[in-house]
């Protein structure tokens, strides 16, 4: 065993660390709330140009051929820093396309996304915001070369600014609602009748209702076969759990931190509170769950790596990083006294986006079922 | 033993909850903390203050010759926890108020101030608002830490400092001040006293500070040359801080009983959404209800077992911080357990809770973007299980 990540992947780290450190402050993330985008455009070009959107592309997509660990890299740095970005959404979908897409949808796409010219997302909850197969209503009728469209998708993250949507329908309706599903990729600028309005969520961070009214795409873009669509859905959910469990170890580790040097710089009683046990205690329950965590997750992605069967530690991973993520950022509030509660701590911009990481990808129920399910099954 | 409220008490509960249906909005539902960041819910507070004093309900307790009605503790207490469930706004006259000044001035007032400001907070107008002005940046938990000074110059005190954390400063028309008067006193705690101030005073200037969701709760307030008559002081000069902990239990014992209709609340809407979307189906979701009413119950027990105490005539000494942390916990779990029942729809903005993704009216959000605020107020939870290890059990002081 080896717990150390490699040299390559260590300088990986400290180059996402110093880019994000410099520019994604606190202030920018603030400033990106209120700004109708979301994202900032010219730090996405900075980014396509360290050449983090084809980090794990073959050289003959425009990639740099990395692993599945270099992206998690990569991604528990953005969640330390809380990068608003549609990084994760674009990378997901370029995923998923990489695994079921034909020859002529990766040379047509893979290209342009690590260049940065491309932002994609998924549209794939919907009224029953879960990620069972039965939640999946949004109906595409064939109609001659086509298929047309009809329902409504929920917290699709971005899609006021997704060039392409990878949207999961209902082709027929069979007995198992794994069936009968079909993944298509829609291209926003050149179809009518999409509509995305933004939700107002607490993190501001641009999830989107898309309305669907008769909206016609080309049986050339589905993604996978017809039908059995929900092997891709069940793919993207499986890549998109590990990696929000390494955002949500980046951030529980980025709120540590902070609650930490609080804890040693903050006097009351003539001493600093770091020095009572009660904040001690709190502190190091803090520090074991997230160590824990991480290398939870970091066993997860390794499994995913080797190409071993990883759906237990997945689940694992995620039902623990719903908690401890959230764990943390309560008590890195009470730590700070009333001072965590305003906007100009850090640490309330950490709260706000646990829920949203809490229910992407599986809530915490719906993983410990899973890990039942392994369990019996073993 | 006896666990049934009386006749008296059960008449005063139906004719609040007739109030309920008559004055609220339909599906009205509050969140503690909230009524005085925006403009039109404090207007509407106000309003519904004005109407609580008319029913002689705002300050039932108190004696009639300050506008009271002589109510039992018994009364106040059905009162406090209709209002909570029902989320019967302006019920405190600010943050402080009908629940610590009031009672505080009672204690330890002058004739004149019992005279004066009394009947202005139950009278439910705007000039019967109060602030407490306790915290500063380096007095929060160690309240006695505080460095503001009142310095007597003749017949006024010229006051100097700055209160953080002032909840509802930028509503109130009055403060209650704690600051130093006896700066060489050989101990922190007995350099204290407590003041009243005009918040129209020259030299307040009040600052918005914004919770990270987007609440106008609290302020910064600056006192600079501020200067109030010496009959401004309440009670003894340098006793202040003697005479502040006993309204701050009260502080703390008025958050029991409404926090558990408010609690109590929030878990029927749970059970009511559980049923409406067949959620209820599933095993899971019936043992987190199941748990979290099993502890809302406990909640009641114990705030009403205070106010059992205190009927007696018996002082409580760590009950109040036991029903804080207690409430707090319960806050914690409804939170966290309802934000998953309702799932990715409880990210909503609770500033936006009128949109069509909000579930229940935006409540259940709004108490998890709030409880960790809820928790740190009027002492955090450590330094309320000080109180109950020192005080409850015994302990040796722990700090
Ligand atoms: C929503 C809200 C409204 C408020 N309204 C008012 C108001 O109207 N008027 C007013 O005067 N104040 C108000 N406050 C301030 C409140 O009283 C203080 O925040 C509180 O007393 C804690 O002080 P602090 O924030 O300075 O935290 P600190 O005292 O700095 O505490 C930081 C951390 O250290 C811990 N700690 C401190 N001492 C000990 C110890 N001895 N043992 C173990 N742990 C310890 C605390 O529990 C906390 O976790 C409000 C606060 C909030 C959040």
């Amino acid at each position: 065993m080896d717990f150390d990540l490699s040299g390559d992947q260590k300088i990986l780290q400290t180059s996402v660390r110093e880019f994000l450190n410099k520019e994604c402050s606190k202030d920018k993330v603030r400033e990106l709330e209120e700004d109708e985008r979301g994202y900032d455009i010219e730090m996405w070009k900075k980014m396509a140009e360290l050449e983090w959107m084809g980090v794990v592309f073959p050289e003959e997509y425009g990639g740099t051929e990395g692993d599945f660990i270099d992206l998690m890299i990569l991604v528990e740095e953005m969640g330390r820093y809380i990068l608003p970005s549609p990084f994760f959404s674009t990378i997901l979908s370029s995923l998923s396309i990489l695994e079921y897409g034909d020859e002529g949808q990766k040379e047509k796409f893979l290209p342009k996304i690590a260049k940065g010219e491309e932002i994609w997302t998924l549209a794939l909850m919907e009224s029953s915001v879960t990620y069972e197969a039965s939640g999946i209503k949004l109906r595409a009728i064939p109609e001659k070369e086509e298929y047309i469209l009809e329902g409504t998708k929920l917290f699709v993250p971005y899609a006021h600014v997704a060039d392409r949507l990878l949207v999961v329908a209902r082709t027929s309706e069979e007995k198992n609602p794994k069936d009968g599903i079909t993944v298509f990729i829609v291209d926003v600028a050149k179809t009518k009748g999409l509509e995305v309005e933004v939700i107002p969520t607490a993190a501001h961070d641009k999830q989107c209702e898309v309305r669907f009214d008769h909206v016609k795409v080309s049986k050339d873009n589905v993604l996978g076969d017809v039908g059995r669509g929900w092997d891709v859905v069940n793919f993207i959910i499986q890549r998109g759990a590990v990696l929000k469990c390494a955002e949500m170890v980046g951030g529980a580790q980025a709120v540590l931190e902070m609650a930490n040097d609080y804890a040693k710089e903050r006097v009351q009683f003539d001493r600093p509170i770091g020095s009572f046990q009660a904040i001690q205690h709190k502190l190091a329950d803090m520090f074991t769950e997230i160590e824990g965590l991480r290398y939870l997750v970091y066993e997860a992605a390794w499994m995913i790596n080797v190409g071993s069967p990883s759906d237990l530690l997945i689940s694992m991973g995620k039902a623990k990083a719903n908690e401890v993520y959230q764990r943390t950022c309560i008590e890195g509030i009470r730590i700070h006294g009333a001072i965590g509660f305003t906007r100009e701590e850090d640490v309330g911009l950490y709260y706000l986006r646990t829920k949203a990481a809490e229910f992407a990808f599986g809530d915490t129920d719906s993983h410990r079922k899973q890990i039942a399910i392994e369990l019996e099954r073993s | 033993m006896d666990f049934k409220f009386g006749e008296k008490e059960e008449a005063l509960r139906e004719e609040i909850r007739e109030f309920a249906r008559e004055e609220l909005p339909p599906g009205w539902l509050t969140v503690m903390l909230e009524e005085e960041s925006r403009d039109e819910d404090w207007a509407f507070a106000m309003s519904i203050s004005k109407k609580l004093s008319e029913r002689g309900w705002l300050t039932m307790s108190w004696p009639e010759e300050y506008g009271g009605k002589g109510a039992s503790l018994w009364e106040q207490l059905v009162y406090l926890e209709e209002s909570g469930y029902w989320g019967i706004p302006g019920t405190m006259m600010g943050i402080s108020g009908v629940a610590w000044v009031g009672p505080s001035l009672m204690m330890y007032g002058s004739e004149e101030q019992k005279e004066k400001y009394l009947p202005l907070i139950a009278s439910g107008e705007p000039d019967g608002v109060w602030c407490t002005g306790y915290s500063e940046p380096n007095a929060g938990s160690d309240f006695a830490n505080i460095q503001t000074r009142a310095v007597r110059e003749e017949d006024e005190y010229v006051i100097n400092g700055q209160k953080t954390w002032t909840s509802a400063a930028h509503r109130a028309r009055w403060c209650w001040l704690a600051a130093v008067t006896n700066p060489n006193a050989p101990k922190k705690h007995q350099r204290i006293s407590v003041l009243i101030v005009d918040m129209k005073s020259k030299g307040v200037t009040v600052n918005p500070l914004v919770n990270y969701a987007g609440y106008h709760i609290f302020n910064e307030v600056f006192f600079d040359d501020v200067r109030v008559p010496e009959s401004s002081l309440v009670g003894e000069e340098n006793r202040g801080w003697y005479q502040l902990m006993t309204s701050l239990a009260y502080e703390r014992g008025s958050l029991g009983p409404s926090g558990y209709g408010y609690n109590k609340r929030i878990l029927d809407e749970l059970v009511r959404y559980a049923k409406e979307t067949n959620l209820f189906q599933k095993h899971e979701i019936r043992c987190k209800l199941a748990d979290m009413a099993i502890e809302v119950e406990m909640q009641r027990m114990l705030v009403s077992q205070t106010t059992w105490k205190m009927s007696k005539g018996e002082m409580p000494t760590y009950e109040p911080s036991r029903d804080k942390v207690f409430n707090d916990k319960v806050q914690e779990r409804l939170a966290i357990t309802g934000t998953e029942i309702l799932g990715a729809y409880s990210q909503i903005d609770p500033l936006h809770r009128d949109s069509r993704w909000s579930k229940l009216r935006g409540c259940v959000e709004s108490l998890y973007w709030l409880f960790p605020g809820i928790s740190i107020s009027a002492g955090t939870d450590e330094i309320e299980k000080n109180i109950i290890g020192q005080f409850g059990l015994g302990l040796p002081k722990s700090y």
